[in-house]
């Protein structure tokens, strides 16, 4: 048996007049208990009677209210959110704004639907003859030469020239630097070294 | 002066006096409305004059003494009268002030405890006609529902406050607290029952 919900019971309580709701509170005790005591609260509820002041006391409250309000204006209407509309300038600059939108919207729909050309591979001996990437140190020709000369100098050689450099701080500059600079570097060095007779 | 209707309630013995512009959508209001934004003061004396007692008993079954519910009344005609351009007439302008009682009344109830009225400064008509035991009896009772009540949670309380003392229907009681009529009835259920449960403790 389905028991009656919060609803019916307070109308059941004030004395509606659901006649199935009725019915079913006449056979169950549960909801007949559950109506009862809501009676009861709503009894208690009114042996707290009414207080009503003085009638003086009304005479009093609006001259008290009249006083409240005095130099007082009703305030403006707060803003809605379409408030804003109303200003030519701000409609326009929002027109505007959404057209820029659409287009941009527009075109990024039409770049993302444009046909893929397919991309053409390089032959096996040109890319063997092309520069090696901007990042790929171990690869570089002319940096693996600056390395072995570097291999040649022993620390204490370069400390003692005044170089203070950190550990690992050259390799941080080398692979800094591009392959057009790493081999300028390597070319300047290789004149240094002949020049000095280094092998 | 707004007409006034006597409504009979099934679980209440004597009759009980609504006024009527709780009920009713009054053009007159919206006139009243109209002419106090245009600058006539004495067209906002009218509303307060019209609807000072539900507001101000609204706000003494909040505060439970006089002085408070007073002050009160009057922060909402003052609130009101400051609003007054965003009542649109959706409602009906004493669902209005019931909304901005019962807001004004919860808000002032969550920072200030409010003092119950000493039992010798109610003053009763039928007093005189009631054995003194009895009266004092009774006055205990109504200490205690009072007391209960207070201890409510907000939105039953105030479901309570206009269900039992100010015999609104249910939706308007549901326009005034901005939730549906089923929720106010859950509210109100509820409300009775903890009611109830706080009264037999004591």
């Amino acid at each position: 048996m389905k028991h009656l919900d919060e609803s019916q019971l307070v109308d059941l309580a004030e004395g509606g007049l659901d006649a199935p709701a009725a019915e079913h509170v006449e056979e169950c005790d549960a909801c007949r208990a559950r109506v009862a005591l809501l009676r009861e609260a709503l009894t208690d509820a009114q042996t707290d009677e009414r207080f009503e002041p003085s009638p003086l006391f009304w005479d009093h409250f609006s001259a008290r209210v009249s006083d409240a309000i005095r130099g007082e204006e009703p305030l403006p209407e707060p803003p809605g959110w379409t408030t804003w509309l109303r200003n030519p300038a701000t409609a326009w600059a929002t027109t505007a704004s959404i057209a820029i939108l659409l287009m941009v919207g527009a075109l990024w729909r039409a770049t993302l639907n444009a046909p893929v050309f397919p991309t053409v591979t390089a032959p096996a001996s040109n890319a063997a003859a092309a520069p090696p990437a901007a990042d790929d140190v171990d690869r570089d020709d002319a940096w693996a030469m600056v390395r072995s000369a570097a291999d040649g100098l022993a620390w204490e050689d370069v400390t003692a020239a005044g170089i203070t450099a950190h550990p690992g701080s050259a390799e941080g500059v080398a692979m800094e630097l591009t392959a057009d600079e790493r081999a300028e570097l390597a070319r300047l060095i290789e004149s240094d070294m002949k020049g000095s007779g280094a092998s | 002066m707004a007409s006034e209707r006597c409504v009979e309630r099934p679980w209440r013995a004597a009759r009980v006096v609504v006024p009527d512009a709780a009920m009713t959508v009054t053009g007159d209001d919206r006139a009243l409305v109209e002419a106090s934004l245009a600058g006539d003061r004495s067209a906002f004396d009218t509303i307060v004059e019209r609807h000072q007692r539900q507001v101000y008993q609204v706000c003494y079954r909040f505060m439970n003494n006089h002085e408070d519910a007073a002050d009160l009344a009057q922060e909402v005609f003052v609130r009101a009268y400051r609003g007054l351009r965003g009542f649109k007439g959706q409602s009906t302008l004493a669902t209005w002030l019931y909304r901005i009682a019962v807001n004004v009344s919860l808000n002032r109830v969550a920072v200030k405890s409010p003092a119950f009225e000493p039992l010798d400064r109610v003053e009763r008509a039928d007093r005189a006609l009631e054995a003194a035991d009895a009266a004092i009896l009774r006055e205990e009772r109504a200490r205690d529902v009072r007391a209960a009540i207070a201890q409510l949670p907000r939105k039953q309380r105030a479901t309570l406050i206009l269900r039992v003392y100010h015999e609104l229907p249910h939706d308007q009681i549901a326009a005034i607290l901005g939730s549906s009529v089923g929720a106010v009835k859950a509210n109100f259920f509820h409300a009775l029952a903890n009611l109830k449960k706080r009264l037999d403790r004591r």
